[in-house]
């Protein structure tokens, strides 16, 4: 008994050594306690300026940039974009901060809200950026865009991707083109040997496939994103963009009938057993992987995919190929859907001057082609010589150059609340496509509140 | 004894000396490896993909043994000096935050149960009502606060925050084991001439080791395992912890279930440390202290 | 005397509170007063809408649907994560080889982040190579195959099973404190009296374990309420809206669709439903108290 006290007794004089080791720590650097005492007034109070967290040491500002390229290559590589700015920017140091791509929502939103924003930040362009424009956040750069020349440098596809209420707002970094991209050997071993162009040949083709035993299209909506490509071309190749562009503004109805016949395109897909089974629960890097080893020919996706297949040892030309999804009505133009990542900068950035140096930096066909290379994206600068893509990439980037008109895809062109819905409407057609009428009328019923109809 | 009656009254605790062999006896030294085995297969899981190439892992899946062990994603983990600076992060929020809610809870369990006064009990209702409220919902408010005293993008807002979630549990378990020791204690304590400092660093805290020890395991791990706070009050490499590491990892546009495989293996290593270090006393002290409600 | 105590009862709780009241209470009221605007965290400005929130919460059937999950969660939380580790404690308190070495090992889940939990059982029941299926087929059971985590019918269930295998270590350890506190004599006795071993659990064990119960009870129905890491890991609260805890519901309100406001609003109610929960529960806990003293 007394032996066990004793032994207790020594654990515990060990214990409050380190207890007391750890609160040390915190009294003599900063006291824990007392910076709270004036604030627990304070907090309630709306801090009308942002306060800089560091003072620059004589000549270089420190620069926050906040972005989303986390991924293996992205990663790596905007990292290294920064570093060369560091080495020959004068004025400016570029603090680098990365987030996984869900968290960046959420780690922006708080920045913003408060009041510590980032002074240069990574941000889809469309519906997005235009939330950001409407709530008074951002700054309004038509005088950067025009000192630096960008009219002539931009893609001219995508330059549209600045425009908000009149004035620029966001910057172009680089683009996705939404595409087929499918496997040649498996389509050719079913005996598809031209890619559809529309769409009497994508059903052909595809039965083909189906006879060969491989399901025709993969997709891996389980983070939902995925399936609204489809959502995207179905409308926008049968009722046009001028309705898709007002539908997505709140203006139409999920029961109009260009949306039904939309919807009624997708489930005829579905009906005939074109998806993979239980689509929903697959990353679209599982579908990606499916369209690799031959289970399934094709899948609806942005360039990153080709990204994601090189970083596999797959080869561009042999082991996967790009057609543009078929027109579906003669009569509608086709359109280019692309994502389109751009860079913002908050109206109470601290230091805008060197977040616009930087974007300008970025802009740079040398930094632009490092860039593209390895994301498998596809550049924002037109000056950027084609020689860095590859076969399909190549392909994607032909397309977007012919002038067709740029959109942003479903989520990224409608406003984040009605994004929801939208999104939860295409996961429930993927789960069972019998009852999309009540989908439908549902997800109208929901859209209604969020444009306060 | 029958072995029919042997079989149907095992006592709970059974003597030392009397083993005998029963059907029950042999039900479970069948039943609890096989329980044991379906239970752990979601860990094992995580080990084998970290010996994997993403490659393979493309190709085959997950589940299947790895043809050849690969240490590549171990290595990868070993040059990249984040990891190091995230491990060391990691330990300096989980440690002191661990030890300072830990003290905060000591001196306020030590109120409520020995120097209770009116209205200490709703007091102690609402200490405890933070356990129940969801942190997601103050981040906005928490990150004007930290960015008003200049504390963000430093490792204090986990600190401190973690202090602050972490007091409504380890009050509880302080005050309950606090009051199995008898007042009466303190009293002859007091009478003879002892502070109240002295009745709790002196008394008190020798015999609660075992509650110390529940509540450093528990601590450690949630604070260790957090990653809400870290991703949202840092925003440089440099003030990272493990855990955002591990979820940065997912890329934009691109997996390494290798890689993190590899990471989360790595990252879970300091809390079953702590919990082998602290098992024996662990389940000690919820035997004396936190089971009393 | 008095005076002194009353200068200890302030030295001691001082410091503690004011963390209490700057972290957890100041930022609980700014999300009250947030509750009553429509901000929408970008803008710097917002509008009072008075009760329009409210109003919102009690008519959207997407929060009854949350409320609902989260019911479901929590009697769930009752059967796996208490029952399951009741059994395994049961199991573990007989007198068998290797019983410390089997405690650590379902200890360890809870030794791991809820991000690496998710993602290894999004590896589970992943339709194609996942564990459940694979095994499935090799029993030559096809048909049962299932998308566990698409499925609208098994989403929910399957999350809370990949929360509860992360939990049940917790609730073992305590229930295995408890049965060591429980005196051997008592279950000999009745074992000499010839009561079967399912009549000792239910007369004597399971009485005399309530304590352990009540805290077992309380923590999971705590997590069940804040159920939000796994469930952010495995399915963001999809398929459409399956998966929807409140905590997951509050934050895909407030970080998806900017509704900084109505967010707000839902954090409130189910902070006050967690103080009803509280309340009962310290009645329950008085009850047992005076059962003891």
């Amino acid at each position: 008994m007394k032996k066990s006290f004793l032994f207790v007794t020594g654990l515990l004089l060990i214990l409050a050594m380190v207890l007391s080791a750890c609160q040390a720590a915190p009294a003599t650097e900063a006291p824990v306690v007392k910076p709270e005492q004036p604030v627990a007034t304070e907090a309630p109070v709306v801090a009308t300026e942002a306060p800089v967290a560091t003072e620059a040491p004589a000549a270089k500002a420190t620069t926050n940039i906040v972005h989303y390229y986390s991924g293996d290559l992205g990663l790596k590589d905007m990292q290294e974009i920064i570093t060369q700015f560091n080495a020959q920017s004068a004025a400016c140091e570029i603090k680098d901060n990365t987030t996984g791509h869900e968290d960046f929502k959420t780690q922006i939103l708080v920045m913003l809200a408060g009041d510590n924003p980032p002074d240069v930040f990574s941000y889809w362009a469309g519906a997005r950026v235009q939330f950001v424009v409407d709530s008074d956040a951002l700054m309004e750069l038509s005088d950067f865009w025009a000192e630096e020349g960008f009219d002539d440098i931009v893609v001219a596809g995508i330059q549209g991707a600045k425009d908000y209420n009149g004035g620029v707002y966001a910057i172009p970094q680089n683009y996705h083109f939404t595409g087929m991209f499918y496997n040649p050997k498996t389509l050719a071993a079913a005996g598809v040997t031209e890619t559809p162009t529309n769409w009497d040949e994508f059903i052909a083709a595809g039965e083909k496939l189906i006879a060969a035993g491989v399901t025709p299209i993969a997709l891996g909506s389980k983070d939902r994103w995925p399936a609204q490509y489809y959502f995207d071309y179905f409308l926008g190749y049968t009722a046009g963009n001028e309705y898709r562009e007002k539908f997505q503004a709140g203006e139409g109805s999920w029961t109009d009938p260009e949306v039904v016949r939309a919807i009624e395109y997708w489930k005829e897909l579905i009906d005939k057993g074109f998806f993979v089974a239980d689509a929903n629960a697959y990353t679209y890097t599982d579908a990606a992987d499916m369209v690799a080893n031959g289970q399934a020919g094709m899948t609806l996706m942005g360039t990153w995919v080709t990204g994601y297949w090189d970083g596999n040892g797959l080869v561009a030309g042999e082991d996967y190929d790009l057609f543009p999804f078929p027109t579906i009505e003669p009569s509608i133009p086709a359109a280019t859907y692309a994502t389109v990542d751009a860079w913002a900068i908050p109206v109470d950035a601290a230091n805008p001057d060197c977040a616009k140096e930087f974007v300008a930096w970025a802009l740079t066909p040398e930094m632009q082609a490092l860039w593209a290379k390895g994301q498998g994206a596809l550049a924002a600068s037109a000056e950027v010589d084609t020689s860095i893509y590859n076969v399909v990439t190549k392909k994607a980037n032909d397309l977007i150059a012919g002038g067709t008109k740029w959109a942003a895809g479903y989520d990224l062109s409608t406003t984040p609340p009605n994004a929801e819905v939208g999104l939860n409407l295409f996961a429930q057609l993927m789960n069972d496509a019998s009852q999309y009428m009540t989908y439908l009328e549902d997800a109208q019923v929901q859209s209604a509140e969020v444009f306060g109809k | 004894m029958t072995e029919h009656t042997e079989h149907q009254v095992q006592p709970v605790n059974p003597p030392k000396k009397r083993k005998g062999i029963s059907a029950r006896r042999i039900f479970l030294y069948l039943i609890i490896p096989l329980v044991a085995f379906v239970y752990i297969v979601p860990a094992i899981g995580v080990i084998l993909t970290s010996f994997k190439l993403d490659a393979e892992i493309a190709e085959s899946g997950l589940w299947s043994i790895p043809r050849i062990i690969h240490f590549d994603n171990y290595e990868e983990i070993w040059v990249d000096a984040n990891v190091r600076t995230y491990m060391k992060n990691s330990a300096l929020v989980t440690i002191p935050a661990t030890a300072i809610s830990i003290m905060l809870g000591v001196l306020m369990g030590y109120v409520f149960s020995k120097l209770p006064f009116k209205g200490s009990e709703l007091l102690f209702i609402f200490v405890l009502a933070g356990m129940f409220f969801p942190p997601q919902i103050v981040l906005v408010p928490l990150f004007k606060f930290y960015n008003t005293v200049n504390l963000y993008d430093t490792l204090w807002p986990m600190i401190i925050t973690h202090c602050g979630f972490g007091l409504p549990i380890c009050t509880l378990i302080m005050r309950n084991f606090f009051s199995s020791v008898p007042m009466a204690i303190r009293e002859a304590a007091i009478i003879d001439g002892a502070s109240e400092f002295d009745v709790l660093t002196r008394i008190m805290l020798p015999v609660s080791l075992p509650a110390l020890a529940v509540l450093a395991t528990l601590q450690f791990t949630w604070i260790w395992n957090d990653f809400l706070y870290p991703i949202i009050f840092t925003q440089s490499d440099e003030m990272r912890t493990i855990m955002v590491g591990l979820i940065t990892m997912k890329g934009q546009y691109r997996v390494a279930y290798g890689a993190q495989g590899a990471m989360a293996v790595v990252a879970s290593i300091p809390t079953l440390l702590i919990f082998i270090f602290f098992q024996r006393y662990f389940i000690k002290g919820m035997t004396m202290g936190a089971v009393k409600g | 005397m008095i005076r002194n105590r009353r200068k200890w009862t302030f030295l001691f709780s001082i410091i503690p509170l004011t963390v209490y009241v700057v972290i957890v209470i100041i930022p609980l009221l700014s999300s009250f007063y947030y509750s009553f605007t429509d901000w929408n965290g970008f803008r710097q400005t917002y509008n009072f809408v008075g009760l329009d929130n409210f109003a919102k919460v009690f008519s959207d059937k997407l929060f009854a649907n949350a409320i609902k999950n989260t019911l479901i969660w929590m009697i769930a939380a009752l059967i796996l994560p208490v029952g399951g580790g009741l059994i395994l404690a049961l199991m573990l308190n007989e007198e068998i080889r290797g019983a410390k070495f089997y405690k650590s090992l379902f200890y360890l889940p809870i030794c791991l982040s809820l991000a690496v939990v998710g993602q290894v059982w999004i590896w589970i029941y992943m339709p194609n190579w996942g564990l459940i299926n694979t095994v499935l087929r090799a029993l030559q059971l096809d048909s049962l195959t299932l998308a566990w985590l698409a499925n609208p019918d098994t989403a929910l269930v399957a999350v809370i099973i990949a929360w509860s295998w992360s939990q049940i270590g917790l609730s073992m350890v305590i229930f295995l404190a408890g049965l060591t506190s429980i005196p051997t004599e008592l279950t000999e006795a009745a074992e000499v009296d010839g009561a079967s071993y399912l009549k000792v659990l239910r007369h004597i064990v399971v009485p005399l374990l309530s304590p352990a119960t009540t805290v077992v009870i309380a923590l999971m129905i705590i997590n069940s309420l804040k159920s939000f890491d796994v469930v952010y890991m495995m399915t963001q609260g999809g398929p459409f809206h399956t998966t929807d805890t409140l905590a997951m519901f509050m934050f895909n309100e407030t970080f998806k669709k900017y509704y900084m406001g109505y967010g707000s609003a839902i954090a409130v109610v189910l902070f006050m439903i967690a103080m009803i929960i509280i309340i009962i529960y310290f009645r329950q806990v008085r009850k047992l108290e005076h059962l003891y003293d």
